[in-house]
């Protein structure tokens, strides 16, 4: 194969080619109440050739059937040549790089038997069940694959990674007549096999938290302080901040770049947050991008002032910025573009009861159902929360969805603890019709002094 | 191909697939400049068995296509059979199939100058100084054969197109992020081509000032594009998989009066020139348009072949599956309104305002056109609490600016109970026919 892909890229006729393929098995099994919804194994392959040529743009053809690859990287050509470009794209210069990285498969999960995946879940999903009569519905999922990866560019850099990953998910649905609730918790690691076991308890809380959500009260929107547990504080920074740092976002707007500016401050001392793909064995983690740049862990705000964003090597380039590694595609059906690895917010000091000392009426909002951002304004949904009353946590609350304001919500930041955790959840990110991408957040938790909480006005 | 997939399975299986080839070709505008063209061609197989005897299923998928991909395909649906449910499945015969308008031939022929041109054209009407103008043109070729052992065999084609354009405009710290979308099964024409424009235009016209939010239980317009909140409890809720499952508020409610006796829904595969279009589903079922909800009763609820067959119900022609996985509920196009949800499907845009004409009489309340974060959280259950994206102020009967951090909350269930009015916009937007819903008693918050 690596043959073939030299021979390939040598017969391009751009000025700059790349070409990825890749093959990726992967198996799934999926039950919903008591029944299994199916277990599969499939096969997935194609490739991506990109390509620039001098007063052109990008030429983009991706495919999956290789054997026609020769024709690709003609059509790619063609397609860059259509675009005509007065100030032609840039790349930021990178050492090519050269290496066959098999990432721990820590269980090589084309080893084991799907029926031997089957039991598991089962099991897991069991545990769901039989949590209370109340449980009426579980959605038990399990997902692994391992993709063999060809990177090549006619800068010289050539490389094959072998990726795996392992995604298992539990939804519980309680409900006592027309009150319907749901818990959601999920595991998403690049990892194999080893790191699917022994979460049983993970999905018996699941459905512990649907039945007891049967009884909580929906939140009373308003402005409170708010504290995030770890989970949603890494949900909160992806959004409220990470998508900001995309340089993508800036690059082509000298007013985005204006509101962006190196050295602006945009919360308090206490606030330090960065991006690090390579991590080990999170989701987002990966050895290089897919331009074949090196991840590495970059800071984007240090003590509450911005001091990096994340790059592919055109943004580098345009903004005269070093590469950070973060030219991502979810597949080879699609060019890569910028996008965050594991994001976090770092440690402080103190914990959970420090944050609360002081709070005479708050919210603690734990647990993360999603977050989507528009740049300025943010959503991050919460999973479940408490009332917090007089520096204490008090009942149970429901429906707790915060509404964010990049330059007023991180600046309300008043103190973050030292209790760190990477999330390590499923799911994904989804940017530009690419959905999902495999992402971590980690934080600790995170109080902020005033947030808006939508809701009931009238309770 | 799908004959001969079905042709390597043993005597007595069982078994119904799709194929499915689908070419995109699309031009990309950055900032007002183009910078990149694509294309893309996939192709793959999705194969579902009923094993001979104990009925056990299995699901395979593959995009190797080669002889070696279609034997491993066979092989991995009969090894997921060995570990599947039973199921009673009765897969459709052969049947006649109506020919719909979603291939068009000039849009299959145009070439990738005639979509530069496309995008070229919105660009320039749409860039001014402080704006940065995003702008997609893609069309998209397919092909798919659905088949299996009971004879059924169809085969379609189709194109669609899309035109997609944002505007961002950054003042000081203030990011407005404006939207909209063609999609079609055709190339625009001059009239939608403004109507895109035009639409991008109003929603940037009425955004300055920026007024603070009111606050309290508040009637909201939700446009077209705003919507999406209020009807996707709904969508989960007429799903047969939610109902079998026991997590449905609609269950059981069949004929019941639920909602404003002037809401209708309707799902209807059969609207002519839509991406949601097809002349029968992904397991062959032949397509029907469906009213789901009539006059604020519960009529239908959509099933695909398994959850009919799990239910005791027939499908109504809503099987959807990628090459990917097994075959699930889905959705073609669906089409809401009152009485003029009737006539739509052939609706184009009217000239309308934002809002619909819906404003008059609005003392004080806000028009939403987009929320952030719709479809996290529990969903179904019908309670909603969404930041705003993009929202306007209506005080007596006009806008008077652009709304930011606020957020709205409700219950779709309480709120159709009593619906202030339909505007006179109804528009397509993607998959989805509907016009400004005005609904009276919403939670607006804000900072």
């Amino acid at each position: 194969l690596k043959d073939r892909l030299t021979d390939a890229l040598k017969r391009s006729r751009s000025d700059y080619a790349e070409i990825r393929l890749e093959h990726t098995w992967s198996s799934s099994v999926a039950f919903r109440g008591r029944r299994l919804e199916s277990a599969t194994a499939a096969l997935d392959q194609g490739g991506c050739v990109r390509v620039l040529n001098r007063g052109h743009g990008w030429g983009i053809a991706s495919f999956t059937s290789v054997e026609q690859l020769p024709a690709m990287i003609a059509r790619a050509d063609e397609l860059s040549r259509v675009v005509r470009l007065a100030e032609p794209i840039q790349l930021v210069e990178v050492a090519p790089h050269s290496a066959d990285v098999e990432l721990d498969l820590d269980g090589d999960v084309r080893g084991v038997p799907l029926s031997e995946k089957k039991r598991l879940l089962e099991a897991y999903n069991g545990e769901m069940l039989a949590v209370s009569d109340r449980v009426v519905d579980t959605q038990a999922v399990y997902r692994d694959e391992v993709s063999e990866y060809w990177y090549i560019n006619s800068e010289g850099s050539l490389l094959r990674q072998l990726r795996p990953e392992v995604v298992v998910s539990g939804v519980a649905i309680a409900r006592r007549n027309g009150n319907i609730e749901k818990g959601l918790e999920s595991v998403g690691l690049r990892r194999g096999w080893n790191s699917a076991q022994q979460l049983a308890g993970k999905f018996r809380v699941v459905a512990e938290r649907a039945v007891q959500l049967l009884d909580a009260e929906r939140v009373k929107g308003g402005t409170y302080p708010v504290i995030l547990d770890q989970e949603l504080g890494g949900v909160f920074i992806h959004e409220a901040f990470g998508h900001l740092s995309e340089a993508d976002f800036v690059y082509e707007n000298p007013q985005a770049r204006e509101m962006m500016t190196l050295g602006r401050r945009f919360g308090r001392p206490v606030l330090n947050v960065g991006d690090n793909g390579a991590a080990s064995g999170l989701r987002g983690t990966l050895p290089f991008d897919d331009e074949g740049v090196p991840t590495q862990d970059t800071p984007l705000i240090r003590e509450g002032v911005l001091v990096g964003r994340l790059h592919s090597r055109e943004t580098a380039a345009k903004l005269g910025e070093r590469p950070t590694g973060n030219a991502r595609a979810i597949s080879f059906r699609h060019a890569p573009i910028v996008r965050m690895t594991n994001t976090y917010i770092a440690p402080g000091h103190g914990t959970l009861d420090d944050l609360l000392r002081g709070i005479d009426l708050g919210v603690y909002a734990c647990g993360a159902f999603g977050g989507q951002t528009m740049l300025e304004n943010f959503s991050f949904t919460a999973a479940y929360g408490y009332m917090i009353r007089n520096g204490r946590i008090a009942e149970l609350v429901k429906d707790v969805v915060l509404a964010g304001n990049l330059f007023e919500t991180l600046d309300q930041i008043d103190h973050i603890a030292g209790d760190f955790q990477w999330n390590q959840m499923g799911g994904g990110c989804g940017k530009g019709g690419q959905f999902p991408l495999p992402v971590t957040e980690g934080a600790p938790h995170v109080r902020i002094e005033r947030a808006l909480i939508g809701g009931d006005v009238t309770a | 191909m799908i004959a001969r997939v079905l042709g390597r399975l043993g005597p007595g299986a069982r078994a119904d697939g799709i194929w499915r080839r689908v070419e995109q070709t699309g031009v990309s505008f950055e900032a007002g400049r183009l910078k990149a063209a694509g294309a893309s061609e996939e192709a793959g197989i999705n194969l579902r068995v009923l094993r001979a005897g104990d009925k056990r299923v299995g699901f395979a998928g593959s995009t190797a296509v080669d002889e070696g991909g279609l034997q491993s395909v066979v092989t991995r649906a009969l090894q997921s059979a060995e570990l599947g449910e039973p199921l009673e499945l009765a897969f459709p015969g052969p049947a006649p199939l109506s020919s719909l308008a979603i291939f068009d031939a000039a849009a299959a022929a145009a070439p990738l100058t005639r979509l530069v041109e496309i995008g070229q054209r919105v660009v320039e009407r749409l860039q001014r100084e402080g704006r940065q103008v995003n702008v997609g043109v893609q069309r998209e070729i397919g092909e798919c054969t659905v088949g299996n052992t009971a004879g059924a065999d169809g085969s379609y084609a189709y194109t669609r197109v899309a035109v997609s354009a944002d505007v961002t405009r950054i003042g000081g710290d203030d990011v407005l992020m404006v939207y909209d979308m063609f999609h079609a099964a055709a190339l625009p024409d001059a009239v939608e081509l403004d109507a895109l424009i035009g639409s991008i235009e109003a929603r940037l016209a009425l955004a300055e000032p920026v007024v603070e939010s009111p606050e309290g239980a508040l009637p909201v317009i939700f446009t077209p594009a705003g919507l999406g909140v209020i009807l996707l409890p709904l969508e989960q809720a007429l799903s047969g998989k939610a109902v079998l499952q026991g997590i449905s508020p609609l269950a059981g409610k069949t004929g019941e009066r639920v909602f404003d006796e002037r809401l209708s829904l309707i799902d209807d595969p059969c609207a002519p020139g839509r991406p949601g279009s097809r002349p029968l589903d992904d397991e062959g079922v032949v397509s029907q348009r469906l009213a789901l909800v009539e006059q604020g009763r519960v009529r239908q609820f959509i099933y695909d072949l398994e959850t009919a067959a799990r239910a005791g119900q027939s499908s109504t022609g809503h099987g959807e599956r990628g090459i990917f996985g097994k075959p699930a509920i889905g959705y073609s196009n669906l089409i809401v309104g009152g009485d003029a949800a009737r006539d739509a499907g052939r609706g184009t845009r009217r000239e309308a305002g934002l809002g619909g004409g819906l404003l008059a009489g609005l003392d004080d309340g806000l028009i939403v056109d987009d929320l952030i974060g719709v479809g996290q959280g529990n969903v179904i259950s019908g309670a909603f609490s969404h930041p705003v994206g993009l929202a306007y102020r209506v005080r007596k009967g006009e806008v008077v600016g652009r709304v930011k951090n606020a957020a709205v909350a409700g219950d779709v269930y309480e709120l159709l109970k009593r619906i202030g009015g339909f505007g006179n916009d109804g528009r397509w937007l993607g998959s989805r026919w509907s016009p400004s819903i005005l609904l009276d008693g919403v939670s607006v918050t804000r900072r």
